[in-house]
């Protein structure tokens, strides 16, 4: 039997029929920071339509607690249909617990994510190692795409710096620690002000202090930076939110988040932007900085 | 044999709010309904209550709003909606087209915007019943909640009876004083059903101990983890009024139905399980249908109440579960 050759009632349950996720396979498990690992998974569907910034639900194996586990795509290959996942034994995921060749189930992709406008060449990256998961695969998407990408990642000392293999060799990686054991002495925000000319866009995850300090920076400097010097398109300007609006916004984050039902539903993940209350699992967890309200509680 | 799943949530309107069968979604598990209805084709809840709406639009609390703990969730919405008018006029129309009772829950702190709401939706086509939520703080009373006092109680749903002739659902939350007194009293003012429990209020820090986890530093704590609380209040509502209950609190599989009909549920609400499993309410009416074929039960009228003390044992019901 064919779907086309179905009754019409049958093809409209088919596709109200809610999408059960996708089996996806283990290919490898790496642990590249003590308690982080970095998982490889066959997941062509996923891999097929992910965009930076987006996440997946894991609906089996199941972890504990009642809520879904919402994990960032980290990484894709969408030739080889892989992506990649970077996790920390503080999540406490089931994911752990598999073996390479053993199959978990992921809804997904889900969320918006990051918006790269068609015009940008060069494309900033900044996060510290808790954030690195969300803005990852920024750099697999730049680098798919030809263009040139810098990685800023800060953290507290050399051992929670990430190694370089976890990047594309065409990435530029720079660091910055806090006790200056690897790197720039210092916080990676500081170092973002030498990049800032040269980004036609940026993103960013990372802790709190972090995405205040750089959306300080970028606050009100949209005007002379990034894509906006690329020129404007003709016609009226896009809707905040909007997808081409963002395209436009130098400064894009991508915030942690608890997401509870990923419908848009319970309101847990909801997040305060200037015009509205913003759902972090339906607008985001990719968000153009002035979308948001920062000083309140960003 | 044949099997009777299907519940009358309203007696004293027959056929105004027969449910299929007793598992519904209760307020918060699925929006305003239309997210669930579009998403399941099959295995459908008995009737959906949408989350708590307002006469007014509210902004809700301020974020982090949600916390994962385990077996329990901790969360603090804040009763965010675009008001009543708002919400009739982007969702109504969808709910008409559906098979699955909508119930729309309401939540106000003062009787007046009540009776506004319960008239408004009185003219609905669309709403198959009400849910008076008694969970909203009392202007009148430096905040405390509704449902933690008697004559609000009554008044407030005086207030949606007096106006409305739809199904009428009172919800009851649990940190009142004497839920009992409550419940008779909600029961003489014309309430055609009792939901009991919503979130219990609670607290969770972050990981330095440096705060609370939410942004309102208090949440309402849902999940397993309420379910002896949800069954408590059940079990002493249902010894006091005749009409139907819907238990609520922690219900996650079909031993957790069971439960809540054995201490005298009519029907049984999900809420925070729906959330990472929207099919759950569905599945677990399908689960209960073939649990009543495999033990011979022709009626789920049978397993009402079976925990409950008998008749003759009630003189002690005037002592509560702390010799109260």
């Amino acid at each position: 039997m064919t779907v086309l050759a179905a009754p019409r009632a049958l093809r409209a349950a088919i596709a109200t029929t809610p999408d059960p996720g996708e089996d996806v396979r283990l290919l490898e498990t790496r642990e590249f920071l003590p308690g982080r690992y970095l998982l490889r998974w066959a997941a062509a569907g996923i891999a097929r339509r992910v965009r930076p910034g987006q996440f997946v639900h894991v609906m089996a194996p199941r972890t504990a607690g009642l809520l879904l586990p919402a994990v960032p795509v980290a990484g894709f290959d969408r030739a080889a249909e892989q992506i990649t996942l970077l996790l920390s034994k503080e999540d406490g995921s089931a994911l752990l617990a598999l073996r390479p060749g053993d199959v978990a189930r992921f809804d997904g992709p889900l969320g918006r994510g990051f918006e790269v406008d068609p015009r940008s060449r060069f494309l900033l990256v900044v996060t510290d190692t808790d954030g690195l998961a969300r803005v990852r695969a920024c750099v697999d998407e730049a680098v798919a795409t030809s263009r040139q990408v810098a990685l800023l990642l800060g953290a507290r000392t050399i051992a929670e710096v990430p190694p370089s293999s976890l990047l594309p060799d065409e990435a530029e990686y720079v660091i910055a620690t806090e006790d200056g054991s690897l790197g720039q002495r210092g916080g990676i925000a500081e170092l973002v002000a030498s990049y800032e000319a040269w980004a036609d866009q940026c993103f960013v995850a990372g802790s709190d202090g972090l995405l205040r300090r750089v959306a300080k920076l970028a606050a009100g400097r949209d005007a002379r930076m990034g894509v906006a010097r690329l020129g404007r398109k003709r016609g009226r300007r896009p809707v905040r939110g909007a997808s081409p609006r963002r395209r436009l916004t130098w400064l894009q984050v991508a915030l942690p988040h608890e997401v509870g039902c990923a419908l848009g539903v319970c309101l847990g993940c909801v997040v305060r932007g200037v015009d509205s209350q913003l759902r972090t699992c339906r607008e985001g967890p990719a968000f153009a900085a002035p979308e948001l309200r920062w000083e309140l509680d960003q | 044999m044949t099997l009777d799943l299907a519940v009358e949530l309203a007696p004293n309107r027959p056929g105004r709010l027969r449910l299929r069968h007793p598992v519904l979604v209760a307020a918060g598990g699925a929006g305003y309904g239309n997210e669930l209805i579009e998403a399941v084709a099959e295995q459908k809840p008995a009737a959906i209550i949408t989350r708590s709406v307002t006469r007014e639009a509210r902004t809700g609390n301020r974020p982090p709003r949600m916390a994962g703990l385990p077996d329990a969730l901790l969360s603090s919405v804040g009763l965010q909606n675009p008001g009543l008018e708002a919400v009739l006029h982007r969702q109504a129309p969808r709910w008409a087209a559906s098979d699955v009772p909508i119930i729309v829950s309401i939540c106000a702190d003062n009787a007046d915007d009540i009776s506004a709401m319960a008239r408004t939706l009185d003219m609905r086509p669309d709403a198959s019943g009400l849910e008076l939520n008694l969970a909203c703080p009392d202007r009148g009373r430096h905040g405390e909640p509704i449902g933690h006092d008697v004559a609000a109680a009554e008044t407030a749903t005086v207030a949606a009876r007096a106006v409305t002739d739809l199904p009428l659902i009172v919800k009851l939350i649990a940190g009142a004083p004497d839920v009992r007194i409550i419940a008779r009293a909600v029961a003489a003012a014309g309430a055609d059903a009792i939901s009991a429990i919503g979130p219990v209020p609670a607290l969770a820090l972050d990981r330095d101990r440096a705060g609370a986890r939410l942004g309102t530093a208090y949440g309402g704590l849902s999940g397993p983890t309420i379910k002896p609380i949800g069954l408590r209040v059940v079990y002493e509502i249902a010894q006091v009024v005749r009409i139907p209950i819907v238990g609520i609190g922690g219900v996650a599989c079909l031993d957790d139905v069971l439960d809540y009909l054995a201490v005298g549920a009519t029907a049984v609400g999900i809420a925070t399980a729906a959330l990472g499993d929207p099919l759950l309410p569905g599945r677990l009416g399908e689960e209960l249908a073939a649990w009543c074929e495999a033990h011979g039960v022709s009626d789920t009228r049978e397993l009402t109440g079976r925990a409950l003390p008998r008749r003759k044992d009630r003189g002690s019901l005037r002592m509560g579960p702390f010799g109260r």
